[in-house]
């Protein structure tokens, strides 16, 4: 184990025993337990009840919405912050003032866009 | 460190980028269909006059950091930059008044899909504009992202979908492959600004040559998929019919404009020392995109994806000049580069103003232009021109003597093999060119279309362009010639 690359063999090597320790305790299980499959249970276990319906299920994701809006947020504030230090430096001023407020005029015009268009009510 | 802004040099971009938040804001405001598009067409003519006014500025400057070094700058309104963003914004004029039509007939958004429109003609000015490699990246972005909505804007039809999935696809992948290309070039050369990196290439310790080769190697990448050049052509032919007409204008036209400009300042800019690694490999994707391109054009009966398959075609051609690599000065094919999209972009936006105005009335298929020259002896006319300026023959000089300029440069490149490929290619082209253009002429039905007060406009605007510049070429190779340093 020698050099930069040396040191990726620990982790390799763990990854392996973390393996075998898994799969040993899988393969006693099998060899262990006997196996006289019915088909009720073979059936989906659904606390104890016939499983109704399919699988596939249509769900409305609706917060994906505000996922993006959220983002509107993130964006400003990863900008803000770094603003807010060094805006009253010295030989910043008004100007930089000035910058930052075009800056969340922008960030607020996808605000505005999102509230006209409906996004923001909850159905 | 304060980084003081050069406003003027940023005008145009700027007013675009302005332009988009305020169309999209009055159509959620409620404004009529009819004013976002003045609105549209206003600013990018404002842009267009603010041209010459950011002329020979630069702005978004870094100082020296080491010895040796230059103050280098992100964004340098040169006289190329001008040339480039001159044809971006004339041809995006033409595409704003095709779209006029469009709207009410495929119900688009109106002002999600100007908003669209000019963001992406946004990406493509600043692409002209950037000399540093994330800002070219970030122009890439800015060019591609709003494209795929924009094709997948008719939200019910499934080849829309389908399509704009497919351009994503190839887009996300050739992006990732050109930012590890950029990582590549950053990690031997340590910049960023492509003065920089020439600099850093000239002298590339050993070890590290095959490391920068293969970094500059990937980072074209992503310019071939924005140009259609062939391992990333195949989304071109579905894009194109499954996107609204305009749309695929913008993007054989505007969009392939920028992409060219991105291109040609990475190779020269940037990566000129490396031009023997490059120029050859510019040549085999140049050989390989016309060819290509030409041969599947052959089988086409559809009419936009007979555009589509000749636009990777003509890449092909744009491409050729820079196979001669390290051996010609990159003024002499910069300069054929240069001229060839500006004519390219004139001839092919006029070809596809006349392919919408006519899919309007349901000519699609090659068949249903039979005739069409004698029932509208108007648009029939200047599309026949625009097809023979695209085949090169007279009266369309404009599109011959784009062909004569990028023969000479590829012959002095010392590629003359590529020479040979590019002339069985012209005879290809002309056949397809010529069949189409003498089925307008042919007996037969074609539909009366009606091309509207704006479609008109658009087909004469290209017209005029295409007339002048077959009368006068030397406007075009004159501003060329003096946009390449």
């Amino acid at each position: 184990m020698h050099g930069y690359y040396g040191t990726y063999l620990t982790v390799v090597v763990l990854f392996a025993i973390g393996a075998a320790i898994v799969g040993g305790a899988f393969l006693a299980n099998r060899a262990l337990r006997p196996h006289r499959p019915t088909p009720e249970k073979l059936t989906t276990y659904e606390c104890g009840v016939d499983p109704v319906g399919e699988g596939w299920a249509q769900s409305y994701v609706r917060y994906y919405v505000f996922a993006y809006l959220y983002v509107v947020f993130a964006v400003d504030a990863v900008f803000l912050f770094p603003w807010a230090t060094v805006f009253s430096a010295k030989g910043y001023g008004y100007v930089t003032l000035g910058e930052m407020f075009v800056f969340l005029a922008f960030i607020a015009a996808g605000l505005a866009y999102a509230w006209k268009k409906g996004v923001l009510g909850w159905v | 460190m304060i980084q003081s802004i050069g406003y003027l040099a940023i005008l145009p971009a700027l007013i675009v980028a302005v332009a988009s938040v305020a169309v999209l804001m009055a159509d959620a405001f409620g404004a009529p269909a009819k004013a976002i598009g003045g609105l549209t067409v206003v600013s990018l003519v404002g842009a267009a006059v603010a041209l010459p006014f950011g002329h020979g500025r630069s702005t978004f400057c870094a100082a020296a950091t080491r010895a040796g070094e230059h103050v280098s700058c992100s964004y340098v309104a040169d006289d190329f930059t001008v040339l480039f963003q001159a044809v971006v914004l004339l041809a995006a004029i033409v595409v704003v008044l095709l779209s006029h039509g469009e709207m009410r007939r495929s119900a688009l958004p109106v002002g999600e899909y100007h908003f669209l429109l000019l963001a992406a003609i946004l990406g493509a000015l600043l692409l002209a504009a950037g000399r540093d490699l994330i800002t070219l990246v970030v122009a890439l972005e800015t060019l591609s992202l709003p494209v795929f909505a924009l094709v997948a804007l008719r939200r019910y039809d499934g080849t829309a979908s389908e399509a704009a999935l497919k351009l994503f696809l190839v887009s996300v992948v050739s992006s990732a492959v050109t930012l590890f290309g950029i990582s590549l070039v950053y990690g031997v050369t340590g910049a960023m600004h492509l003065d920089r990196v020439a600099a850093g290439l000239t002298h590339v310790h050993g070890d590290l040559r095959p490391v920068a080769a293969a970094g500059i190697a990937l980072t074209v990448a992503g310019f071939g998929f924005k140009i259609a050049a062939v391992p990333f052509h195949f989304w071109a032919p579905d894009v194109y019919q499954g996107s609204p007409l305009p749309v695929a204008a913008f993007l054989s036209v505007v969009s392939k404009a920028g992409g060219f400009a991105g291109l040609t300042l990475v190779l020269t800019a940037g990566f000129w020392p490396y031009g023997n690694t490059w120029g050859p490999l510019m040549g085999v994707l140049s050989a390989a995109t016309m060819t290509l391109g030409n041969l599947l054009a052959l089988r086409q009966t559809d009419a936009v994806r007979l555009l589509a398959w000749s636009s990777v075609a003509q890449s092909g051609y744009i491409l050729a000049p820079m196979a001669g690599g390290a051996h010609v000065r990159p003024h002499q094919w910069m300069t054929a580069t240069a001229a060839y999209v500006a004519m390219y972009a004139i001839m092919n936006i006029g070809a596809f103003a006349v392919v919408t105005v006519a899919a309007r009335r349901g000519i699609r298929d090659l068949e249903s232009y039979r005739g069409l020259a004698r029932a509208n002896p108007g648009s029939g006319l200047a599309l026949a021109f625009f097809l023979l300026c695209l085949a090169g023959l007279p009266p369309g000089i404009m599109g011959l003597l784009a062909k004569v300029v990028v023969f000479r440069a590829a012959v002095g490149g010392a590629a003359t093999w590529l020479a040979v490929i590019m002339a069985v290619n012209t005879v290809i082209g002309l056949y397809y060119y010529l069949t189409w253009a003498a089925r307008l002429f042919a007996a037969g039905e074609a539909r009366r279309v009606r091309a509207g007060r704006a479609g008109g406009v658009a087909i004469a605007v290209a017209l005029a362009g295409a007339v002048v510049v077959s009368a006068a070429p030397e406007l075009v190779l004159h501003a060329a010639a003096l946009a390449v340093p």
